[in-house]
Formats: C-alpha cells, sequence, structure tokens
C-alpha cells in the first residue's frame, strides 16, 4: 500500500515537474518570428491593399515579444526620474510609434528571407541573448535579442543588428536631447517624428 | 480511499509549486508534512515562497511610477561605447555635404545602374572589389597575430581569384570549403594595440571615422592593388564606380536609418561607435597576443552558451 503511494506520488511529481520552467528564450523567439513570417507569407494579404490589415497583425505580436516598458527605461535609464508620470506615458507612446513606422517598412521588406537562430547565451537565470542572422541573396544580417523573464515569460528589451544596439543608439540620441534639453523637449522632438514619418 | 485523499493533497501542493505567488497567497495554511513534500521540488519552480507572496491588489504594479529598483545593468552591454565629438559643427557640415551627395548623386545613378545591371553581377562587382584588397586584410590579420585568419585570408584569395574568375565569385564562401571572411584593417589593429579612436571626425564622401581609423585611407592606397593599375587617374575613375555599385545593392539603408532616428547624425555616430568597439572586440578573441588583454572594459562572463 505504501509502496503504491510512493510511487503513485513519484510519478505524479515527474509529470508536473516537466512544464514548470518557463520554456527556453530561444524557442520563444523563435516561434514568434515564425507568427511574423507567417503573416508576411500569408498568400491572402499579398495585396497591397492588406498592408494595413498585416500591420495590425503585426502589432499584436510584437506587443507580445516586446518589452515596451523596459525598452523605454533602458533607453532613458536615470533620466526616467526626470519625467513626470504623464509625460512617461506619453513618451513610451510615441516612443512605441516612432519603432513602429520605422521598422513596419523594413520588415515587410524581408517576405523572402531566411532566418538563422544559432546560439543562446544564458547570463543568468532570468537573461539570455538570442543569436539569429537574416540571409538574403546579396548578404547577412547579424540580429541578436536580448531578452528578461518576466513574470513566466520571455521578452526582448533590446535588439542588436550588425553589432548595434538599438536601445544604446537611442539612449546616445536621447542623453545629446537632455543635456541641453528639458523632458518636454525630447517628447516634443518625438512628436515631431511621428508627424513627419 | 485514504490514498486517494494523499493524492489529492499531493496533487494540491504540487500545482501551488507550479504558479507561485499570487495562487499560494488564498492557500490555507500548510502542514508540517507537506511543506517536507514540496522541499524537492526545483527552487525555480517554487518562485516566491508563500511567506514573502505578494497580496493580489499589491500585484497590479504601476508600470509609470518612480521606480528606484529598477535593474538597468544589461549583462551583455559593452561597458562604455562612446566616442568624443569636439568638432561637431564641422563633422556637421560633412553629414550635410554626404547628405545632399547621396540623394543628389549616387542614389540616382545607382537605381538607374541597378534597373540595367542584374543583382548577381553587382554581387560579383562588389566581391571582386572586396577580393582585391586581400593584402590589407591579410597584413593585419599577421599585425594582429591572428595566423590562422591570415591562413584563412590566403586560402580564401588563392581559391576565389583561380576559382572565382579573378575574385567574381566567391567559392571559398560556400561548399565544403566554407572559409569565413576576415574583415580586418588597420584601425582595427591599433585599437588592439590599445590606441584609443580619439574623437570623431566625419570625412565628406568617405564618411565615420576617427584619427585612428583614418590611417586605413592612407594604407588603402598604398595597399589596395587598384591603386597601382595604370596611371593615378584610373583610381579616381574606379572608386566611384566601386561606390555607386556597393550603394545600389544597398538603397535604402540610410533612408531607414533617418527615418529611425530622431537626429540621423548622432545615430550615425552611436553606430560608428558600437561597431568599431565590437569588430576590435571580435578580432581580440583571435589574436594569439592580445586575447587577454582588454583595459579592462570586458562584459559579464556569460555563464552558459548553446550552440
Amino acid at each position: 500500500m505504501i509502496k503504491k503511494i510512493t510511487i503513485c506520488s513519484l510519478l505524479i511529481m515527474l509529470i508536473f515537474c516537466v512544464p514548470v520552467y518557463a520554456g527556453a528564450p530561444m524557442t520563444a523567439v523563435e516561434a514568434t518570428v515564425n507568427r511574423v513570417l507567417d503573416v508576411l507569407r500569408d498568400p491572402k494579404l499579398k495585396d497591397p491593399s492588406a498592408k494595413k490589415i498585416k500591420a495590425e497583425k503585426l502589432r499584436v505580436i510584437y506587443k507580445d515579444m516586446f518589452d515596451e516598458m523596459e525598452f523605454s527605461k533602458r533607453t532613458l535609464q536615470r533620466n526616467w526620474t526626470k519625467f513626470t508620470p504623464d509625460q512617461r506615458k506619453e513618451f513610451v507612446d510615441l516612443f512605441e510609434q516612432v519603432l513602429e513606422k520605422a521598422y513596419l517598412d523594413k520588415i515587410l521588406d524581408y517576405s523572402n528571407a531566411k532566418i538563422v537562430f544559432h546560439k543562446e547565451t544564458m547570463a543568468s537565470d532570468d537573461k539570455a541573448e538570442i543569436q539569429s542572422k537574416i540571409v538574403t541573396s546579396s548578404k547577412e544580417i547579424p540580429i541578436f535579442y536580448r531578452m528578461s523573464l518576466k513574470d513566466g515569460k520571455w521578452k526582448v528589451y533590446d535588439v542588436v543588428v550588425e553589432n548595434v544596439s538599438l536601445v544604446q543608439n537611442y539612449r546616445t540620441q536621447f542623453n545629446d536631447i537632455l543635456a541641453s534639453g528639458t523632458p518636454e523637449k525630447l517628447l516634443e522632438s518625438l512628436r515631431k517624428k511621428v508627424n513627419t514619418q | 480511499m485514504r490514498h486517494c485523499i494523499s493524492i489529492i493533497i499531493l496533487l494540491l501542493v504540487m500545482s501551488a509549486g507550479i504558479t507561485p505567488g499570487y495562487s499560494l497567497a488564498s492557500g490555507s495554511q500548510q502542514s508540517p508534512e507537506e511543506s517536507s513534500i514540496q522541499q524537492p521540488s526545483p527552487a525555480k519552480a517554487g518562485g516566491t515562497p508563500p511567506a514573502t507572496s505578494k497580496k493580489p491588489n499589491d500585484a497590479v504594479k504601476d508600470d509609470y511610477a518612480d521606480d528606484q529598483n529598477f535593474d538597468y545593468d544589461d549583462p551583455f552591454a559593452e561597458a562604455k561605447v562612446t566616442i568624443a565629438d569636439p568638432i561637431e559643427p564641422l563633422n556637421r557640415i560633412s553629414y550635410l555635404i554626404n547628405d545632399k551627395l547621396y540623394y543628389w548623386a549616387v542614389k540616382p545613378v545607382a537605381t538607374v545602374y541597378k534597373w540595367i545591371v542584374p543583382e548577381p553581377a553587382r554581387i560579383s562587382v562588389k566581391q571582386f572589389y572586396f577580393n582585391v584588397k586581400f593584402p590589407i586584410r591579410f597584413i593585419n590579420c599577421l599585425l594582429q597575430t591572428d595566423f590562422s585568419g591570415a591562413g584563412v585570408e590566403f586560402g580564401r584569395f588563392s581559391i576565389n581569384t583561380i576559382w572565382g574568375i579573378g575574385g567574381l565569385f566567391d567559392p571559398a564562401s560556400g561548399g565544403e570549403i566554407k572559409l569565413a571572411k576576415q574583415d580586418t584593417d588597420f584601425g582595427q589593429t591599433l585599437g588592439m594595440y590599445g590606441v584609443g579612436h580619439g574623437f570623431y571626425i566625419l570625412w565628406p564622401v568617405l564618411g565615420p571615422s576617427s584619427p585612428r581609423d583614418s590611417v586605413d585611407i592612407a594604407g588603402e592606397y598604398f595597399l589596395d592593388p587598384l591603386s597601382y593599375f595604370g596611371p593615378w587617374y584610373t583610381g579616381i575613375g574606379i572608386r566611384p564606380f566601386k561606390i555607386i555599385n556597393n550603394a545600389s545593392l544597398v538603397i535604402g539603408e540610410y533612408e531607414s536609418l533617418q527615418e529611425a532616428a530622431l537626429d540621423p547624425y548622432v545615430a550615425i555616430r552611436d553606430a560608428y561607435a558600437q561597431y568599431r568597439a565590437k569588430a576590435i572586440k571580435a578580432r581580440k578573441a583571435r589574436s594569439l597576443i592580445f586575447k587577454d588583454y582588454d583595459g579592462g572594459d570586458s562584459p559579464a562572463v556569460p555563464s552558459t552558451v548553446k550552440e
């Protein structure tokens, strides 16, 4: 009887131990990128008029994949505290729009590219870097995703394209503006950018 | 019946271990035996222990509030990748010149050229120019004490010149041979020796550089075999063609950079600094002598790598 119980409990423990870990970051990012490619290659959305639907579908995936809060905080760093909560809200919103508008057309260009995921580096239990590359006929573009584990989900907090970190690149630009100007000035130039894009 | 109950209890305990935090907060008090059963479950699964778990109403965190505890550390980031820019006013003038040059001359010509010449031919022209600059890469590999890299470059040059019809094709990269390009230059060699950037220079036509990396302008002139073809003015004829050809393969990239940046001038400067820093680090890793020599700016060592 006791033996049976022990075996039963051991079996149950084994069953429940498997799905516990949040899932390797590489699998997470690979699955998301494949979802993006599915949208890009969807024959029903091939018509140029379907670009809006495509963008809408991609936005859902993007929200799921990126941690825009973390993205914004990392680009502003200590400057985050200089912003009032309202300004922060506007900043996150505007920054997201700038990124979306800038990279959407770029992503649509890569519908036929091959994407290879080749390396996963774990710096700690909740920080990982996934290395991938886009392979086209004329070149290879290395793209690294830096991810952190938040509430059981791996989310991207920085993208490194051809060895250039997006977060650092924006940080340098924002620092340049904030060195001589107020948060309001930065918001103003973001607003202008969104309107001219 | 009794062991049914014990299995149910066990199930409850196990599931509590899987969903950390909030599900436990409302759970009943645990008996001593139960917590002893929970012990063997892995620490990752357990999450926060019940005593310190958050109450549900605390779980809704205000993302926009002051966050003193925010962890800005990025274990993958380089410690300090910046470049001084004391001659910014001059550089901004060059930026305007280059910008106009691109939109008024390079882009229109490259667009027509792209329309006439098919892509494989343009890639071949690019490869031809790249192959011809073999002496620069070979000598710098040697100066960096990267002897395997020098060997690879020598092999690539021989294979691509003979089987790649004078370097028009790149058989050395593909198939069974798989010799990776060792794209290196004098600026990287000096960087490896410990010479800093100095400051940022944006040259008209030639683009982002620094006093250190400008050495390559001279180096390229003397080591690029194209400089020795015929009289001096052939070089002037060949180089713009190279610029147009290579531009035809990347039309649109400069535009999207401008599209994404708030200040394209600063964005390019930062990208240049980051790109050069990483390239030098990658070259150092290949070097025999300079492998462990890094003025204390190496990032945190990653704990696990899966390839």
